[in-house]
């Protein structure tokens, strides 16, 4: 066993490289017998080394301080200066990129706050929106109910711009219209001639005669029109159609004859509901397909019985089209005050002669007695 | 010393110079710096005396990567430098409680955190060895510093310290070594 003193010295002389051959192998070889004494070089190579640190530290130390001592520090103190000086021109360039630097966590913070306020405000709107939609949908159906005929969503036919072609009074209608009696008297809906100035009316041969209200009545969309003086009209001996006052079987094959277009369309369906829209009794439910235009068309049933009036259909449900039942027809004209009817009572057919006719005949016959009715407004 | 004079050495020769122990070396690299790290400190409310410190201690941190040859360079010297002091001052006003998050200035920096946090460790045994050696007290201190800071042989010792012989010496050694080590080892193993 080595003593401590002794083996301590061997290190110191190890440390320091002044071991001679014999006696580091000796060094060595105990160092890996005797994990004890390994430990104790080990620490003591810390020691000297810690040590060595110190001393290595302090004499840099004092290097220095020797330096700054030697140091002129009114010549550095100007060169500090200059370098400030130089380092201001230089931050006149970089004032941004330094503000940006030291802002940069704020900006961040305010950049993320912008961001989510921009977006959620976009979600608000977008959620307001939509349920603001609803609302008016349902705005809409309010005021269907408060004027039933009216929501029917008029089919009206907007010529404004043809007929601005044609350069003629802007802010016209048209609609449909059919002869109530062999002397001119004709049945359209209110909604077509509502705020009229003048109104014309236009046979599927063109001619074309001015008619005048007699008659407007806002609760069955029904107004009585007649041909004003005019003497190009040829009274008809009678209409090939009658008028059928009692309510028709659902199923009931019916067709319609309109102008939603310049020239008088053909449509054919069956009769779905009897009631019209929203449970009003005035009016059957068909199954057809009608467009602007069509408003005031007859509605005849599979004999050549008028039915009804077409007075709308509901946007919201395909095939749903109303017209306005008959008997309404006839307590509408019984309503007319005799005065403007001029003690010329209107003196309407029940009789009909189509029954045994092809549906093709049939409306060759019945299309002269549907006219184009156009309105002429002034522009609001 | 104009500045065309002062830029002849270039970064590798300065740092060469360190690791050498050149003293003239060691000026150069002091003067050629130090206004740069002053302007930092003076510009960040410190004082003359905080640069001179905050700039011996950028030094330090170099010298002892330099004579341990661990020094990587990715950047050039004097960036390096201003990122030392940057960070030291830094941690200063921090441990001063005023907010040091933000310094007002532009240069360019370069990634020194791996380089100071062995700068702390060193620093902490540095503090150690310090405090022990205190505690030692003399003639055991100025002893062991001669035999291992500065080499001497214990034949200079003996005669320094005025010893009979080479032996009583050695004892005298191995005794004051054996204290120091306790009490360095007593705080250094607790960390």
């Amino acid at each position: 066993m080595i003593d401590n003193q002794k083996f301590t010295d061997w290190i110191d002389r190890w440390l320091r490289n002044e071991l001679t051959e014999t006696e580091r192998l000796e060094f060595e070889a105990l160092r890996r017998s005797d994990p004890v004494l390994a430990q104790r070089a080990l620490e003591q190579q810390q020691l000297v080394k810690a040590m060595k640190n110190y001393g290595q530290r302090t004499d840099f130390r004092s290097r220095l301080n020797r330096i700054h001592a030697n140091l002129d520090m009114d010549c550095v103190r100007e060169e500090v200066n200059q370098l400030s000086k130089v380092r201001k021109l230089h931050r006149n360039g970089g004032t941004i990129r330094q503000l940006w630097q030291t802002y940069r966590p704020i900006l961040a913070v305010a950049a993320s706050v912008a961001l989510i306020t921009t977006f959620g405000t976009l979600m608000l709107i977008r959620q307001y929106q939509s349920s603001h939609k609803q609302q008016e949908q349902y705005s809409m159906m309010r005021r269907d109910l408060q004027a039933i005929r009216r929501s029917q969503n008029a089919i009206l036919q907007d010529l404004n711009a043809r007929e601005r072609a044609l350069q003629i009074n802007p802010g016209q209608v048209a609609g449909s219209g059919f002869l109530l009696s062999p002397d001119g008297y004709l049945v359209t809906n209110t909604h077509i001639i509502q705020d009229a100035d003048s109104v014309y009316i236009q046979s599927t041969r063109g001619d074309i005669y001015k008619a005048k209200v007699v008659y407007a009545d806002n609760k069955y969309d029904l107004a009585i029109l007649q041909i004003h003086e005019d003497s190009s009209f040829r009274v008809k001996a009678a209409l090939p159609y009658g008028f059928e006052a009692a309510p028709s079987d659902l199923g009931e094959r019916v067709f319609t004859l309109g102008f939603p277009r310049e020239e008088v369309v053909y449509g054919e369906g069956y009769l779905s509901s009897q009631t019209g829209y929203r449970g009003d009794s005035t009016a059957y439910q068909v199954a057809i397909s009608v467009n602007p235009g069509n408003s005031g068309g007859p509605l005849l049933d599979e004999k050549g019985n008028v039915i009804g009036i077409i007075s709308g259909k509901q946007t919201s449900s395909e095939g749903a089209t109303f017209a306005i039942k008959t008997d309404y027809l006839f307590r509408a004209i019984s309503a007319i005050p005799t005065d403007s009817l001029k003690n010329n009572s209107i003196r309407m057919s029940r009789k009909n002669g189509l029954a045994k006719l092809a549906r093709k005949d049939q409306i060759k016959k019945i299309q002269e007695n549907v006219y184009m009715v156009k309105v002429f407004k002034h522009e609001k | 010393m104009t500045e065309s004079n002062r830029s002849h050495l270039s970064d590798d020769q300065l740092l060469a110079g360190l690791a050498n122990g050149s003293d003239a070396v060691l000026e150069e690299l002091y003067k050629r710096y130090f206004p740069m790290v002053m302007n930092l400190i003076l510009n960040n409310s410190g004082t003359e005396d905080d640069a001179k410190d905050i700039y011996q201690e950028t030094l330090i941190v170099l010298y002892e990567k330099v004579s341990r040859d661990s020094l990587e360079l990715h950047c050039q010297l004097k960036t390096y430098l201003y990122s030392v002091s940057r960070r030291l001052w830094l941690k200063q006003l921090s441990t001063r409680n005023r907010n040091g998050n933000s310094l007002w200035d532009t240069d360019e920096r370069a990634d020194v955190d791996d380089d100071l946090t062995d700068h702390e460790a060193r620093d902490r045994q540095f503090d150690l060895m310090a405090d022990s050696l205190d505690r030692l007290g003399e003639p055991c201190r100025t002893l062991l510093e001669d035999f291992y800071i500065h080499h001497l042989s214990m034949q200079d010792i003996t005669e320094k310290f005025g010893y009979t012989n080479a032996d009583n010496a050695k004892t005298q050694k191995y005794k004051c070594l054996m204290r120091l080590k306790r009490l360095f080892f007593s705080v250094f193993k607790e960390e």
